[in-house]
């Protein structure tokens, strides 16, 4: 009896022995990598620097995309979406609902962070990355540009914000600093950039030298004042970088920008890639077109302009000269960049009881994907969208020579590029621009051709502000905002999102915008 | 670790073996034990002195036995099969006739719990116990829904959806957000919430462990209860057949009440006409009505709503999509045993066909429970369930949509892809008739196996190993083909899925239990180790783009759309491994205490907090074993149990404490992508530390027993996703941050008023308390939202975590009144954030009197979970026929009926309830039901309390009339002969505005009437 027992407890002692408690709790993921594994090696950090690209991109995205477009000058929210969302409705009324509860901005505050943040611990990995030398500075150029880039988004609708540098997550916390440190932040990066970056990049979604320049030339023109940092001449210089390499040219064909067989063409500095394939297509259209081609029971949503009409163009921006708006007789940007003929094939659609009343009002046409038409649904809408192309490099470049007293040679630059192709290569009579008009003319010009040339290609709020027009001609252009009638200066920033200030110790409610 | 456990076990094996032992007494009883029914005698029954378990006999193969024992003492009468009978023999003849009752199928009392088997008057602490009888009072094939109202303190939440379990939830809410539910332990294998393959006719007996005295034995898990399931075993030197079945037949339990056709064409030119004298101020109402009204105009309606209108029909699309219920159940088991051990062996077969068309639930299952002694010394055996079924699920889009459908609308498949108000499409609104067109099939296989190996090297020590595994299978497979609004709408071309996971819990228990006894007192030794290995993995791939639609889901290769195709997989493994220690004393059965510490480690937490200790302390007294009590006749017993213990919670996601970066393909190429979730090095098991006082009294020789508990509990860091600052890059992480307090109070009383040869009447109610309250979260915060929505950053009405508030709150505006006209000028201040508040709509509070109606309003405007709840019950039966009747009940609670509040916020061109007849216009003001308007954006009831279901309910859950057949019938061919009919549901009270108030809108509730048939060989 007494040896059975001694055997059977050895033999249960044996056996408990052969599991180490230490291994066998040890369950490390199988499918995915640690944040020590991910950022140790350029193998990884570079699909990581892919996926900075892609998120950057994925803002661009469908609704969430053209936020900050609405409440400008140019574009408004359909009828329909304002009587529907009082929350993103305030961004073109500004009005009591354009406070820190904000949902439609906590959204864009929240899909921005994550991208600084990565962005910032890949660049503090790069730096202290003792691997190939010329792949990892190319790496820290791009992982640098996409940081400034999406701080300088920030900056601009939120004014002061943390600097994420996790050198420094000791000294600088996550409390918001002063202007002229994320200003020079941001331009350290551009310049971190143009030193790295390559000249070309095969994979399109990459950016390049020159992507660098134009933005940080940008930068300089548009530096509130407190950032201290706003100089013409800066500006000037940089962007005749890009002009004088000789890389880039206005293609001759204004439609061809929005035709999707020219993707990434001579003019584009960058854009952002996409296509007609969940997860890369972008839902564009479905927030541009018009809600009464959606509703077509014979049509659906395989018309390439039908869509939800959360963006349409201002009257101003619609309308011709003559009827105090925007176009000149003849402009060929006009028929591309606005939808006026709701005809689809043979069809003429009438309003739904139930609409808004706007939804065959003109609409915006720059993002219309016709590769979808008849096969597949407009949310499936996927042409590349430009981020800087070089018709901006050139109206910059001529803002800066007018600022710089050199208003000739500005108005010689535009007509002999922007303005010749807008009317197929030669200006019709009195549709020249005058070089011996005033600084200031000028000035009311380039604003009017910036809108033609660039209309909701996402510039327009950045120009108001930094022109000083911001309450004015939102005010004066935007249907919603004219009703509400509560726009103030102080609306240039947005509210810093209430989750932000209840969350981070180092943004107290005390340290929020002023006017919210 | 390992070692010092290891000395512990290997002391006992051998201090024990060298204990004394210690007999004396001065009677010898001459007994004889017959089976109660039958008269029949039993052989081979073990009888021991009560107070001295060294003192045991055999009965023979008469059933007869010989044992000598002090006067007072106490036999316990024990047979595998049998419910144990205690017998004092002072003042008894020396010569017994014992008389034994059927246990329901194997032995009661012996249960498995960490691998140990244990006697069931052994688990110390609040346990609640469920037999079989009760448990087949309720025909259905989910264990959950057969025990709710049953066992105070188990919260039971049923689901309509055939194949899905109900929820249970011991004690209420201990968690913040990571799992309520309490862990199964079924023959010893600890299985997840998925409880559905197991067969109900399988099932002798389930302990729910409330207490942490009791839970504590599982540590780290045990925080939301334990629940013991422990299925039948045959009986010794008996051979038995039984077959049940049930049949029943089953419609909606009640419906919604929406407006019919003529309503809503009537409630829409009502909206209408609101909205053009919104627009219009100065404009004549009755010329804008008369004009939507003319024949030609489709300013409002459509033609075919018109002709509809004039018709008088109304077509009811719910209708069309639903058919009559029907399921029916078959379980025939073998049993039987000899002295060397017994078995058992059950087939069943179910299949249930639910309320909307095709959608089914079939399962086939057997089962083999084998005990066999091997040797004197050597015990084996197996618990083994395999169970196969298949679910047919129909698309989820089906009974919300046609519930929601226009009456108005010819019901028509051949052009109709996504519903219609007047010629607008309704792109949510797929044609639920298309709908039902898609197939999703559920495949699961489990096997659910428990093996032990059990050695008695001397008496009275039992060392015991198991091997359980918990093999779980599911394969699901959907198709949505091009016939669908759905598949039109995402320009599919036919889209199919295939999802596959296999999930492999494995678990090795060792346990060595050793009982001895010195003069009065009696220990009782248990030391045990577990290790449990979890893995699972999965793959999935979703194809589009089908040649056509003949094949469905079965055939991939022919896809075109090669570029949509999404795959996906995972692997996951999580390990726990745990010692346990607990030593019982008793003495003169009068007191007695139990002390329990588990050690448990889990590969879910990071190094340096991977393990944790769970104590446990219960102490017992039995009052009515004093002497000063043996005069009390109308007590026959009573005891009073204090239990204190910690029990754990580690129900967080996989690798919560690492921040996790995985490849994504977009575009041609991989990128690495964080998901989002910062890791979390610093996590720890939440801690429950509960307190219970408990008595259970018997009066009037045990005819009235009541059991009264009183528990509170204190759980600390809880465990929730906490989101968090944006800037921080991440969006959320795991983290330990608040703390929350639960008491409450558990009373059961069982009354059997009649008791009688040929009539019994019994009766039995059961009421349950808790109320918890969060008490701490991080830093000063003071609450937690749970954002989502549209832009998923909205606060929503339920998920948020509020200071001082119970967890599950609903936290909205509340509702101040309807808009009069002469409260235009107040009104006119407030800012309602672009809402129009005229005459008619409703006014929110401004609860801080800003004059801005925002966030900062909102209130908790209740909760989630009830105030009390539980079930009363009796039965009557005389001679062989029984009445039963079953009541659930559950009061103050709230709950949101979205479909009731789109029903009350409709324009005309959504599904209104018929509470829209009562809406305020210029003539009806003293009403709570708003106007109707079209396209004006107004508060809705769902953004006020108004809109806030009372979802308190009683319910007659079951009615029920059986029949036993006399033995004159029988003869000698049935043992047993039963067959009763049963109405589940047939009765519910509620205040509630929706289809039921505790299973919700979501899928419709049944009642339905069940005829049953149970026999014996």
């Amino acid at each position: 009896m007494q040896i059975r027992n001694i055997i059977i407890c050895a033999s249960l002692t044996a056996a408990l022995t052969q599991v180490s408690c230490k291994k066998f709790l040890d369950q490390q993921p199988k499918t995915a990598l640690t944040q020590d594994q991910a950022f140790a090696k350029l193998d990884n950090i570079k699909p990581l620097i892919s996926g900075l690209y892609t998120n950057w991109r994925n803002v661009r995205k469908d609704r969430g995309g053209f936020m900050f477009e609405l409440g400008s000058d140019e574009a408004q929210q359909g009828a329909y979406q304002v009587m529907t969302d009082p929350d993103q409705a305030a961004l073109d009324k500004y009005d009591g609902y354009m406070v820190p509860r904000n949902n439609a901005l906590t959204g864009q505050w929240q899909n921005r962070w994550p991208i600084v943040v990565a962005a910032a611990q890949a660049v503090y990995a790069l730096q202290n990355n003792k691997e190939d030398e010329a792949t990892r500075t190319e790496l820290l150029g791009e992982a640098s540009f996409i940081r400034a880039g999406v701080n300088f988004e920030l900056t601009q609708y939120w004014g002061k914000i943390p600097i994420s540098d996790p050198a420094r997550l000791d000294q600088l916390g996550t409390k918001r600093q002063p202007l002229d440190q994320v200003y020079a932040y941001i331009i350290n990066d551009l310049e971190t950039a143009v030193k790295y970056l390559p000249e070309t990049q095969s994979d399109k979604s990459h950016v390049t030298k020159y992507a660098a320049l134009a933005l940080l030339g940008k930068v300089y023109m548009s530096a509130p004042d407190d950032a201290k940092v706003r100089n013409f001449q800066k500006a000037a210089d940089t962007l005749n970088l890009i002009i004088q390499s000789g890389k880039y040219k206005l293609l001759t064909n204004y439609a061809d920008l929005w035709d999707a067989a020219h993707p990434n063409s001579t003019e584009s500095l960058y854009e952002y890639q996409f296509n007609n394939t969940y997860p890369d297509n972008n839902q564009t259209q479905w927030q541009m077109g018009s809600r009464a081609l959606a509703n077509l029971p014979s049509v659906g949503a395989n018309c390439y302009f039908g869509g939800y009409d959360l963006m349409v163009p201002t009257m101003y921006c619609y309308s011709d000269k003559s009827a105090s708006g925007l176009w000149e007789a003849g402009d060929l940007r006009k028929a591309q960049s606005v939808r006026y003929d709701f005809t689809y094939k043979g069809i003429t659609p009438t309003l739904s009881t139930g609409f808004g009343g706007d939804e065959l009002d003109p609409h915006v046409k720059k993002y219309e994907d016709p590769r979808t038409d008849g096969v597949m649904s407009f949310w499936y809408s996927g042409k590349n969208i430009f981020y800087i192309r070089y018709a901006d490099v050139l109206l910059m470049y001529a803002e800066c020579l007018n600022e710089l007293g050199k208003t000739n040679d500005a108005v010689n630059l535009i007509n002999s590029t922007v303005r010749a192709r807008a009317f197929g290569g030669t200006i019709p009579a009195g549709l020249s621009w005058d070089p011996a008009m005033s600084q200031d003319a000028f000035r009311t010009n380039i604003m009017d051709e910036r809108m033609r040339e660039l209309c909701f290609e996402g510039w327009r709020r950045s120009d108001l502000i930094r022109t000083g027009n911001f309450v004015n001609l939102v005010k004066a252009r935007n249907k919603w905002t004219r009703q509400s009638g509560t726009i103030q200066a102080f609306n240039q920033l947005y509210p810093i999102p209430l989750t932000e200030t209840l969350q981070n110790p180092d943004i107290p409610a005390s340290d929020q915008n002023p006017g919210y | 670790m390992t070692k010092s456990l290891l000395l512990l076990l290997l002391s006992a094996c051998t201090l024990f073996v060298h204990a004394q032992d210690q007999t004396g007494g001065s009677l010898t009883i001459k007994g004889k034990i017959r089976e109660k029914s039958s008269g029949q005698s039993i052989p081979g029954v073990q009888v021991t002195q009560k107070s001295n378990p060294k003192n045991v006999v055999v009965a023979n193969a008469s059933g007869e036995f010989t044992i000598t024992v002090p006067g007072n003492a106490v036999l316990i009468v024990h047979a595998l099969g049998y419910t144990d009978e205690e017998v004092a023999v002072a003042g008894r003849s020396s010569s017994l006739t014992i008389d034994l009752e059927q246990g329901g199928g194997g032995n009661l009392d012996e249960i498995i719990v960490v691998g140990a088997v244990v006697k069931r008057r052994d688990l110390t602490g609040s346990v609640a116990t469920i037999d079989a009888k009760a448990i087949s009072i309720t025909p259905t094939t989910d264990i959950n829904t057969a025990i709710q109202g049953k066992v105070a303190g188990a919260y039971v939440v049923n689901s309509a959806q055939p194949g899905s379990a109900a929820t249970i939830k011991i004690r209420g809410n201990n968690s913040l957000s990571y799992g309520t539910s309490p862990i199964f332990v079924v023959d010893g294998v600890i299985v997840g919430d998925n409880l559905n393959s197991l067969n109900p006719d399988d099932i002798a007996s389930m302990q729910v462990l409330k207490d942490a005295s009791a839970t504590a034995l599982y540590g780290s898990r045990g925080a939301n209860g334990v629940v013991i399931v422990s299925t039948k075993k045959g009986r010794r030197n008996a051979g038995e057949v039984h077959y049940n079945n049930w049949v029943s037949w089953s419609e909606f339990e009640r419906k919604m009440k929406f407006m019919n056709a003529q309503q809503i064409h009537d409630l829409r030119a009502d909206a209408f006409a609101n909205q053009y004298i919104e627009n219009n101020p100065t404009a004549d109402r009755q010329a804008y009505l008369n004009r939507i009204n003319s024949d030609t105009s489709n300013l409002v309606f459509a033609p075919y709503e018109r002709d509809t209108y004039k018709s008088g029909k109304s077509y009811d699309w719910l209708g069309a999509v639903s058919q009559n219920g029907m399921a029916h159940n078959h379980t025939l088991d073998f049993s039987g045993g000899s002295d060397k051990g017994t078995y058992y062996l059950s087939l069943n077969y179910t299949d249930q066909k639910g309320l909307l068309k095709g959608s089914d639930y079939k399962r086939m299952g057997a089962r083999l429970n084998i005990d066999q002694n091997v040797k004197s010394w050597l015990k084996v055996g197996t618990y083994t369930t395999f169970t196969h079924s298949i679910t047919d699920i129909v698309d989820g889009s089906v009974f919300p949509t046609a519930v929601g459908a226009n009456p108005l609308l010819p019901i028509d498949t051949a052009g109709l892809y996504t519903l219609k108000w007047a010629d607008i499409f309704n792109q949510d609104q797929y044609n639920p008739l298309r709908s039902l067109y898609i197939q999703n099939n559920q495949y699961l296989n489990r096997l659910l196996t428990s093996n032990y190996i059990n050695v008695t090297p001397i008496k009275d020590l039992n060392i015991r190993t198991s091997f359980s595994a918990d093999i779980y299978n599911e394969q699901q497979y959907s198709y949505t083909p091009t016939t669908t609004g759905q598949d039109l709408r995402n320009s599919n071309h036919g889209n199919a899925t295939h999802y596959k996971m296999e999930t492999y819990n494995l678990q090795w228990d060792n346990s060595a239990t050793y009982t001895k006894t010195f003069g009065e007192h009696r220990l009782n030794f248990l030391v045990a180790t577990s290790l449990q290995q979890n893995t699972s993995n999965f793959d999935q791939i979703t194809a589009y783009g089908f040649p056509n639609d003949d094949f469905s889901y079965m055939y991939l290769n022919g896809v075109m759309s090669r570029d949509k195709t999404v795959l996906g997989s995972d692997f996951v493994t999580t390990t726990l491994m745990s010692y346990l220690g607990r030593v019982e004393w008793g003495w003169q059965d009068k007191y007695f205490a139990t002390a329990t510490l588990r050690y448990d480690g889990s590969s879910k937490f990071g190094p340096s907090h991977r393990w944790g200790a769970f104590p446990s302390l219960a102490v017992a007294w039995d009052m009515s074993r004093e002497n000063f009590m043996s005069k009390v006749n109308v007590i026959s017993h009573w005891k009073w149990r204090v239990g204190y213990g910690v029990a754990g919670n580690q129900n967080i996601p996989n690798y919560a404490t690492m921040s996790l970066y995985r490849p994504v393909y977009s575009s041609g190429s991989v990128y690495y992508n964080s998901d989002g979730r910062r890791g979390n090095p610093d996590l720890q098991w939440e801690r429950q530390k509960q307190i219970n006082v408990g008595a259970d009294i018997g009066l009037l020789h045990d005819r009235l027993n009541l059991t009264a508990d009183y528990f509170h509990i204190k759980n600390d860091n809880l465990l929730i996703d906490q989101t968090l600052a944006l800037t921080s890059g991440f969006n959320n992480q795991v983290s330990n941050v608040g703390s929350m307090t639960n008491q409450g109070i558990e009373f059961t009383l069982d009354y059997a008023i009649i008791k009688q040869k040929d009539l019994a009447w019994n009766f039995r109610f059961m009421i349950s308390r808790d109320r918890n309250r969060v008490t701490k979260l991080y830093g000063n915060t003071q609450a937690i939202y749970n954002k989502g929505g549209y832009t998923g950053v909205e606060i929503q009405r339920t998920g948020n975590y509020i200071l001082g508030q119970p967890v599950n709150t609903i936290y909205s505006y509340k509702f101040s009144k309807i808009a009069q006209v002469g409260d235009t000028a107040k009104l006119s201040h407030i800012n309602f954030g672009g809402r129009t508040v005229h005459p008619g709509d409703i006014v929110p509070v401004d609860k801080d009197g800003n004059n801005v109606i925002n966030d900062d309003d909102r209130y908790v405007v209740g909760k989630l979970d009830p105030d009390f709840y539980g079930g009363f019950g009796t039965d009557l039966t005389y001679k062989g026929i029984g009445l039963t009747v079953f009541f659930n009940y559950s009061s103050g609670l709230k709950r949101i009926s979205s479909l009731y509040e789109g029903g009350i916020q409709s324009d005309g061109m959504e599904a209104a309830s018929v509470d829209m007849l009562k809406r305020w216009t210029p003539t009806n003001t003293n009403t709570n039901i708003p106007r109707a308007v079209y396209g004006i954006p107004r508060f809705g009831i769902g953004d006020v309390d108004l809109g806030v279901q009372d979802a308190s309910f009683i319910r007659m859950s079951v009615l029920s009339l059986s029949y036993t057949l006399p033995k004159s019938i029988r003869k000698n061919v049935f043992d047993n002969a039963r067959i009763y009919v049963t109405g589940s549901n047939l009765w519910l009270i509620t205040r509630d505005k929706g289809y039921d108030p505790e299973t919700g809108d979501g899928f419709p509730n049944t009642k339905s009437v069940t005829v049953g048939l149970n026999l014996s060989l």
